[in-house]
């Protein structure tokens, strides 16, 4: 694996201490924010609970879809701008590579210690975090779950495949499927992302 | 005092600000969040984004006045407000004619309005939910009310055709 992790922290944590004078950060291709993980977690699990038990299901899925659909858009910009050109293409060796590099830019973000376990090309990945946000804002409010509670890392892991392995973008939203079979909020050691293909998407 | 570069630190995969942890998201996902939590709870999925926020930033900057005991008076705060919302790439806000049950507070710039223009394009009605939370949260802690204490207004819009945003602060009714 050709991806150094640690150039593309370096660049966006000195990227987003730049500023232009709209208050604005466009860094990547993207206009970035920071705000507490707190109200990421609020938002999310009291969304959940507003929502109701009956329509838990839907809910989660809500969640998941909006941040695939955002890692999707957000990933297939970060992977066009300059920022990537300048520093992570000349690493990149394999077509696998990129999603290593995707991995980079999330950790850089702030969204957990992950790590890519297994990449099947074209078919499955498996992706590790021993400390997303999520499950640890979870644990501290609400104590274990019964499910796993990584609804943006679940939806991001989905848009990763997306990018590398579906269709041509636009089309290759939610191409592929995350599960959480594993998540430190139902008491696991680590969050693991099992990314296959969607059940109905076509051959990619 | 409050030296921006040095509260935003590193340890790791984890990034605080002033210590209290953060994440960067873009406006893919803050907007996508607004538009979930809007298109399928209406005013009660605005209303738990803008409490979200209140609450939030209420704990965040009551820690963080705190922490810089020198930062007193109501316009030493009122800048840190103002610079801390700026440097997270929230965009601008000037505070106009603060008192302490009213105030105004005008943006020409926001990462909302950016992001949700980008994504959406105009739309019909105010939708700064949270920077009307977050103007709640901070005017709380600086005036060391309980949360809730304000009501935020958003009179005028970027995001519906208007030059600038406009909020009006008053003294939440019970």
């Amino acid at each position: 694996m050709a991806i150094d992790g640690s150039k593309i922290i370096h660049a966006i944590m000195e990227g987003s201490k730049i500023r232009e004078s709209k208050g604005i950060i466009p860094i990547f291709g993207v206009y970035l924010s920071l705000f507490s993980v707190e109200y990421y977690n609020r938002l999310s699990f009291s969304f959940m609970h507003k929502m109701g038990a009956p329509q838990k299901e839907t809910s989660e899925k809500l969640l998941i879809e909006a941040a695939q659909e955002c890692g999707y858009a957000t990933f297939q910009g970060i992977r066009n701008s300059w920022e990537w050109d300048q520093i992570v293409v000349p690493m990149i060796e394999t077509r696998e590579d990129q999603i290593f590099g995707f991995t980079a830019v999330a950790v850089a973000f702030g969204w957990g210690d992950l790590e890519v376990k297994k990449i099947v090309p074209g078919k499955k990945m498996i992706l590790r975090a021993n400390d997303s946000y999520e499950a640890t804002g979870y644990l501290e409010q609400y104590g274990f779950s019964d499910s796993g509670k990584c609804y943006m890392l679940r939806g991001v892991s989905g848009a990763f495949m997306d990018l590398i392995y579906g269709k041509e973008y636009p089309e290759g939203l939610f191409n592929f499927t995350a599960q959480e079979p594993l998540c430190r909020a139902k008491g696991d050691t680590y969050c693991e992302f099992l990314v296959t293909k969607s059940p109905n998407s076509c051959q990619v | 005092m409050f030296d921006w570069k040095n509260e935003l630190n590193r340890k790791g995969h984890r990034i605080a600000i002033s210590g209290q942890p953060i994440a960067m998201h873009c406006h893919h996902y803050n907007i996508n969040l607004q538009k979930t939590l809007e298109d399928n709870m209406g005013e009660a999925g605005v209303d738990l984004l803008y409490r979200s926020v209140e609450e939030t930033i209420y704990l965040g900057l009551s820690n963080l006045f705190k922490q810089y005991p020198k930062i007193k008076t109501l316009n030493s705060k009122l800048e840190m407000i103002s610079l801390l919302y700026q440097n997270c790439g929230l965009g601008i806000l000037h505070f106009q004619s603060v008192r302490p049950n009213k105030a105004l507070v005008l943006s020409p710039s926001s990462h909302h309005v950016t992001g949700w223009l980008a994504k959406h394009g105009r739309r019909d009605t105010p939708g700064c939910h949270f920077a009307r939370g977050w103007i709640a949260g901070a005017l709380e802690a600086a005036y060391r009310h309980p949360v809730g204490y304000f009501s935020v207004v958003e009179s005028q819009c970027k995001m519906s055709r208007d030059r600038e945003c406009l909020f009006s602060v008053a003294k939440a009714e019970k």
